[in-house]
């Protein structure tokens, strides 16, 4: 069913120098298998066409996905033009994506 | 087991936070992260103004209000609050006149190795921190470490850990990750927040245990929650690769295991293998100057009015080094001015002071000449120096790690 990912999915996002990085977490095994074969990183950057390469980190243990977004904030928080350039509010942007997610964990 | 608070994780959160914990129920160390990237260049340009400065002038009120309380309920205070200049702070709280023992870690400071950046600092682990705890300290004052030291040097100190502890101090190290935040652990900045009161969230406390695993919780009767999901959440926040690296250890968060306890959440299983055998240096220095303005665009036409100002700005500043973004925040046949409108975002960066001001004037010389309803959000100001970010990595030898003691004595940690 097509909704927000975010109806199943936590994340939460910051900066690390020019990088953003964005955690993405669900809440049963279930959803985790789910999530580890929908969310790749070709699929993060089409939910969020800003990025530019992306690295994906698998955290099984936490039913958690952890992304890179490697120069999205330029030089750091005090020289990017970027619209929010701490990327504190990358995670609820991704959240907002409409996905096709299976009704059973819905 | 020995029980950690946080009550800061950054320059700038909730001042009465130190005194919420001290009061709120017991403790045996309090804890509060003051640096971030961006704190060392806010940092970097206060020390510029006065040689004196350079550390969060918030912990000094703090201590000010709260050092006397926290030396009668018998609470060490750990701060990396020193940021630049821990020796000022340290001197500083001296003489406020509690009369409390101070212990302050240094080493940190590179500029001597990077002097092209206004702000060099390496992130030191925990072992200053441990020896100023273990000499009795009732306040250690630090400049860079890493964030988790704050916890991982007084459980150190306090289960008397060795340096090849490895899976110890990745647990306390989890917990420190999980503290340092403050209320991002407890149902801040939390995804699922319609699920819990987060009106005013407590900030968090890890029962660190001898073998390095912890209980995350809060003091009873504060607002929010830890649940496995608010402690997920923070997990997650600004680390890369599962093996995270430190300077004391490698943390691989791909062995944690957290689960549900009576008072929060419990942390276990964290398995350390030893660190690598270069520090990071956050390197800060003045990239240039900046400013910026928004155009409100309203009503019809939007590309167009964005073009015509961009083509006026442009023409007469030229166009290097603006950047431009126009935000679509418009809808069509809106009833309400506001949702009438696009606004157009332009930031310029430029090596020369003077032509970030001339920005101002030009785009305020607009008002009259440009797109129909021309306005902005808030006029330009006159510009503002600009920080770079840079990490860099040194061998361990190249930094001396020092405690100085009490009692005056230093040692190398």
């Amino acid at each position: 069913m097509r909704a927000p990912l975010g109806t199943i999915a936590g994340a939460r996002s910051g900066d690390k120098g020019g990088d953003a990085n964005l955690g993405v977490w669900v809440r049963t095994d279930e959803a985790y298998a789910w999530l580890a074969r929908e969310l790749t990183a070709a699929r993060l950057k089409e939910l969020l066409p800003e990025a530019g390469e992306v690295v994906r980190y698998e955290l099984p243990n936490l039913r958690a996905l952890n992304f890179v977004l490697l120069g999205l904030l330029g030089d750091g928080v005090a020289s990017s033009t970027r619209f929010d350039p701490q990327a504190k509010g990358l995670g609820e942007w991704l959240r907002s994506r409409h996905v096709d997610i299976p009704e059973e964990l819905l | 087991m020995i029980r950690i608070g946080n009550a800061s994780g950054f320059y700038g959160d909730r001042l009465s936070a130190v005194r919420e914990m001290l009061e709120g129920g017991d403790l045996d160390v309090l804890t509060g992260d003051y640096l971030a990237e961006l704190t060392m260049l806010i940092l970097g340009r206060d020390r510029m103004r006065d040689a004196n400065l350079g550390y969060a002038r918030t912990f000094l009120r703090q201590m000010e209000d709260c050092l006397g309380l926290a030396v009668e309920r018998g609470v060490t205070v750990v701060a990396n609050a020193g940021g630049l200049n821990p020796l000022g702070l340290a001197a500083a709280i001296d003489e406020l006149g509690v009369g409390a023992k101070i212990g302050v870690v240094t080493g940190d400071d590179l500029r001597a190795d990077f002097p092209e950046s206004l702000t060099a600092n390496a992130y030191l682990g925990a072992w200053g921190i441990a020896e100023c705890v273990r000499a009795g300290a009732d306040v250690v004052v630090t400049g860079r470490v890493t964030d988790a030291s704050l916890v991982v040097g007084p459980a150190a100190a306090h289960f008397g850990w060795a340096r090849d502890d490895w899976d110890a101090l990745a647990g306390a190290t989890v917990a420190g990750h999980v503290l340092e935040c403050g209320t991002q652990a407890t149902g801040g900045n939390y995804s699922f927040f319609t699920s819990i009161d987060v009106d005013r969230p407590g900030f968090p406390i890890a029962e660190v245990h001898a073998d390095g695993s912890s209980v995350i919780t809060k003091h009873d009767g504060t607002g929010g929650a830890v649940t496995v999901d608010t402690v997920t959440a923070q997990l997650l926040y600004e680390i890369g690769d599962p093996a995270y690296p430190g300077p004391d250890v490698v943390s691989h968060f791909d062995t944690i295991a957290l689960e549900p306890h009576a008072r929060g959440v419990r942390i276990s299983g964290v398995r350390g293998s030893p660190p690598p055998d270069t520090l990071k240096v956050c390197l800060n220095s003045i990239g240039g100057f900046r400013n910026g303005t928004t155009f409100v665009l309203s009503g019809l036409d939007v590309e167009a009015k964005a073009d015509l100002v961009r083509r006026q700005l442009e023409g007469a500043l030229g166009p290097d080094g603006l950047t431009w973004t126009l935000a679509r925040t418009d809808r069509e046949d809106a009833d309400t001015e506001e949702t009438a409108s696009a606004l157009l975002h332009v930031t310029i960066k430029t090596p020369d002071p003077k032509r970030a001001k001339a920005f101002s004037r030009t785009a305020v010389e607009l008002a009259l000449g440009s797109y129909p309803g021309f306005h902005v959000t808030a006029p330009p100001s006159d510009g503002t120096p600009f920080g770079v970010y840079r990490a860099a990595f040194v061998p361990r030898d190249r930094v001396e790690h020092r405690a100085v003691l009490p009692d005056g004595k230093v040692v190398t940690a």
